[in-house]
């Protein structure tokens, strides 16, 4: 029976609110946008798969025509690794149009990811990118505000809230029931964007691995969890303000300060506070590491002529050329193996910093719900930064790997008195081009994408719960005329 | 009168939380502004003495192999940072500024990116052409959306119409008190960034000083016009912010949404496949037939025959050479994309004065992507000059000692921007004026 005040005062202000022309416009320009943003998205992703596909396929392709050829020659062919997009990035497309998208993966060479979206963009993808998780985190919160900010001011105004009052309800009932309607409201703007990352996540089924139904069903809680207490938040502004004009203004700040003006901040301090190297200084720090540790391709370095005598007296030999494997094959895996630890210790260094850098950002989450459902759903699509340094890691992997491969060919089919890589002499049965390992993408899984989101969930869940014990708790002292 | 209504105008609480607001994010944004300089002019201070360090070590090891030496050589081209960039950092953080390239094949290189954590590239800059296109104008709403509705919901109005003086007047009045505010707000934070980030008093400054006040007249525009539709706070409230929201949150990611998807640069890929297999295909073909597309590229070195058998430097920087020579179809395509995509942009940015100013500020601070493609255009230049010296050297096989490395000093990109003022500005002036002219006309009745 008490209950049914706050279902009677929700569906109240849901109706009255419904049948305003406002919100009838910008209900058909949302969902006409939302249509929009789908669409394109989507075909952008169709697209993007089909030119990654091809491409992968194509460099692979001309990899396994090879002829008959010095291994040595196949390990600087290299192959190139292009990021798969995950389906989800079409909901929240992240950080991916800031993150490189093919590799050149070589023989002792670490190559950047190259050709991301914004490098090749006018200034104005600087502005965002346009997807369906930017109208749920930017434009829908805005539009809760522009419909809810009057709730209790008005009111208040009209004199009717003292008479609500009078009539037996408390004021905790009143804001919840507001809080109630206002999230009903909301459902019309947000209920078809889920609906949207449901589509896509039935039709796009078929991608192996991306675990893809419960992602869609963690990022809908999320939002729902975050919609809430926008809506509670809303109310407990229009009832703590003096009038509308104070409420609309303090809603706009909040969104201001929350939304645009902490997230930048922070990651303007995280950059200050934790300078990364540049490219040539990184570049720097290992070859001096590698001449600290002995370079491979220096015919007089100590480290490796100690490699040298070692081998030559496991073997009872005296001259490399009498050894049962190609001996600069050995060499090259040995180096390989040195130069790749080296680099790879620099590259944990850096990805470090990086999340050194980002570190206020993610710690910010506890009292920013913004940046937790920003972060959850960048994660839960697949395109976070955790993501992205999943993908470098796997292509240097493989790209070690590939490399090793060859060496191995080497060691073994190679004459030890080979002197060039050059010609048909000294060559490697092309079959072997086509037994080297591929690079298969694996999308992140979804326990690490949980267990990396946790502070997220926790600071979103308790979001709601401060709210609502607020409104329950303490706002029964709120000025009633 | 006026003394009255600036008091009134400073009485108001919301007025100071605006100057704070302002200055608070206006010193936050000048810091960016210099520690995105000073990172940045580090590390091309570093180049030189870096290039110098790896020469003479390079040299040392393969004195007696030029051909080898110049396989591992680097040499860099440096696209500096203008003190400007520091106000509109626009692509600079993007695109690397620092090309460091050996004379092999160049388009496996010069795409290479620079370090950058993508997170905060997504997030976006804090810079000052973002507060005044994105802040600025929720400030001139926020101070001005009510100055009429405001004296009629509380009944003012009438006695200001019943006092015989110009009730238009009296709205100009205190419209002009905010312009005043806001500009004088606007300097404060214009003379801070020239003294903090160094920035030269010459024309292109003038120039950002002058685009910016004209967007900060256009908001003022739109605003007066909202207010003479004499509708109530709320309704003006709203309106406004919508208009906001619409064009500079909104429009500038549907703008961008609809170039991306218009023009996808897969080119890009198709590029960097075909530049490495034209090189490595070499090695199995035909070395006359390599030599002979070498010869055709640079008469000038048929001089240099390759002998019968065996492995030789010549050979094999023709058959590099080659990577970049027959990518050639892939690579315009490419920058006709990228072309197309900055026309496209300009031509609808145009008609909405945040995308224009975003992409005028940028040109002017030469952190724009034409910038970017310069430098690039200029990197193959660099790179074709730098060949040309020395491959005489190696196909003489001459000692590395015969070359004075001395003179390999880094190279600075100077770039000439071809940014039209009137262009630029025509349009944004014309969008206010219209806006002042349908206020005053809509109303000519109420105000005489």
């Amino acid at each position: 029976m008490k209950n049914n005040a706050i279902i009677l005062i929700g569906t109240q202000f849901f109706k009255k609110t419904f049948y305003t022309k406002g919100l009838f416009v910008l209900l058909s320009l949302f969902l006409a946008v939302l249509a929009y943003v789908t669409i394109s998205g989507w075909n952008a992703y169709e697209a993007n798969h089909h030119v990654v596909e091809h491409h992968q396929e194509s460099s692979r392709k001309s990899w396994e025509e090879n002829p008959d050829k010095h291994p040595h020659r196949m390990a600087h062919f290299g192959t190139f690794a292009f990021r798969a997009q995950h389906p989800l990035r079409i909901f929240d497309s992240g950080i991916e149009s800031y993150t490189g998208n093919s590799i050149f993966l070589e023989a002792h060479r670490q190559n950047t990811a190259n050709f991301s979206e914004a490098s090749l963009s006018t200034g104005l993808v600087r502005f965002g990118d346009l997807n369906i998780a930017m109208l749920l985190q930017l434009i829908l919160p805005l539009i809760i505000f522009f419909i809810g900010y009057a709730s209790i001011t008005a009111e208040r105004e009209n004199g009717t809230l003292k008479i609500i009052y009078i009539q037996g309800t408390p004021l905790n009932k009143v804001l919840l029931g507001k809080a109630l309607g206002l999230f009903l409201l909301s459902t019309l703007f947000f209920l078809p964007s889920l609906l949207a990352l449901w589509s896509i996540s039935f039709i796009e089924n078929h991608t192996m691995n991306s675990a893809i139904i419960v992602r869609s069903i963690l990022i809908s809680i999320g939002y729902i969890i975050f919609f809430m207490t926008l809506c509670c938040i809303t109310v407990i502004v229009s009832a703590k303000s003096i009038n509308s004009n104070r409420a609309l203004l303090s809603l706009l700040a909040g969104w201001l300060l929350f939304f645009i003006i902490i997230p930048k901040t922070a990651q303007v301090i995280g950059n200050s506070l934790y300078p990364n190297l540049s490219k040539i200084e990184f570049k720097a720090v290992i070859e001096e590491e590698v001449t600290k540790q002995g370079d491979s391709h220096n015919p007089d370095d100590p480290y490796f002529n100690a490699v040298r005598d070692s081998v030559l007296k496991a073997n009872n030999v005296t001259d490399v050329k009498d050894l049962p494997f190609n001996y600069s094959g050995f060499i090259m895996s040995k180096g390989e193996k040195q130069t790749a630890l080296i680099y790879n210790d620099q590259h944990k260094k850096l990805i470090k910093t990086y999340e050194h850098q980002n570190s206020i950002t993610d710690n910010l989450v506890l009292i920013n719900p913004y940046l937790a459902i920003k972060n959850l759903s960048m994660s839960l699509s697949g395109t976070d930064f955790y993501t992205y340094t999943h993908f470098l890691s796997q292509t240097e992997k493989y790209r070690y790997q590939q490399s090793q491969y060859l060496n191995d060919l080497q060691m073994k089919f190679i004459s030890n008195k080979a002197k060039s890589s050059e010609g048909k002499i000294n060559v490697v049965d092309k079959s072997y081009w086509k037994s080297a390992p591929t690079f298969s993408y694996e999308y992140v899984s979804i326990a690490d994408t949980i267990f990396n989101q946790i502070t997220a969930i926790i600071a979103l869940i308790i979001w709601l719960l401060l709210t609502i014990i607020f409104i329950t708790k303490f706002s029964n002292r709120f000025k009633i005329i | 009168m006026y003394r009255l209504l600036i008091k009134h105008f400073f009485r108001s609480k919301t007025v100071w939380l605006a100057f704070g607001i302002l200055m608070f994010l206006g010193v936050l944004s000048i810091s960016t502004g210099k520690q995105f300089l000073n990172q940045k002019q580090a590390t091309i201070a570093k180049t030189a003495e870096q290039q110098q360090k790896h020469i003479e070590t390079q040299t040392k090891l393969y004195e007696d192999d030029i051909g080898l030496l110049l396989y591992y050589l680097k040499f860099s081209f440096v696209n500096p940072v203008q003190p400007l960039a520091g106000i509109s950092m626009g692509q600079s953080d993007v695109n690397s500024h620092i090309q460091n390239v050996s004379i092999l094949n160049l388009e496996g290189q010069k795409y290479d990116t620079d370090l950058v954590n993508p997170m905060r590239l997504q997030v976006g800059n804090l810079d000052i052409s973002f507060l005044i296109i994105f802040l600025f104008p929720l400030i001139i709403i926020a101070l001005s959306f009510n100055i009429l509705s405001e004296e009629k919901e509380k009944g003012t109005w009438k006695m200001i119409t019943t006092q015989g003086i110009s009730p238009f007047k009296f709205l100009l009045k205190k419209l002009s008190i905010r312009v005043v505010f806001i500009y004088i707000a606007l300097s404060i934070l214009l003379f801070l960034a020239k003294v903090v980030l160094g920035i030269p008093f010459a024309i292109e400054f003038l120039y950002i000083i002058i685009i910016s006040y004209l967007y900060i007249l256009f908001w003022f525009a739109l605003c007066f016009f909202v207010i003479l539709l004499r509708k109530s706070s709320n309704t003006n409230a709203i309106t406004l912010l919508s208009s906001w929201l619409v064009l500079v949150v909104f429009l500038p990611v549907l703008v961008n949404n609809y170039v991306a998807n218009k023009y996808p640069v897969e080119e890009a890929f198709a590029m960097t496949i075909k530049q490495r297999d034209a090189y490595h295909t070499k090695w199995d073909t035909d070395k006359k037939e390599t030599m002979e597309k070498f010869y055709n590229h640079y008469p000038q070195f048929r001089k240099y025959e390759l002998k019968e058998t065996g492995f030789s430097w010549l050979w094999y920087y023709a058959m590099q050479q080659m990577g970049d020579d027959e990518s050639k179809v892939e690579r315009d395509a490419m920058f006709d994309k990228i072309r197309k995509r900055e026309q496209l942009s300009a031509s609808i940015a145009q008609f909405f004065p945040p995308l224009q100013v975003q992409l005028s500020m940028n040109t002017i601070a030469h952190t724009d992507l034409s910038n970017y493609v310069a430098f690039l255009n200029e990197t193959t230049r660099f790179h074709e000059n730098i060949r040309l010296q020395l491959y005489p050297k190696i196909f003489e096989n001459q000692p590395a000692s015969s070359v004075n490395w001395q003179e390999y000093e880094p190279v600075f990109f100077e770039h000439q921007n071809n940014f039209n003022m009137l262009k630029s500005v025509f349009p944004l002036l014309l969008l206010t004026l219209i806006l002042i002219g349908l206020g005053v006309f809509r109303n000519l009745k109420y105000f005489r």
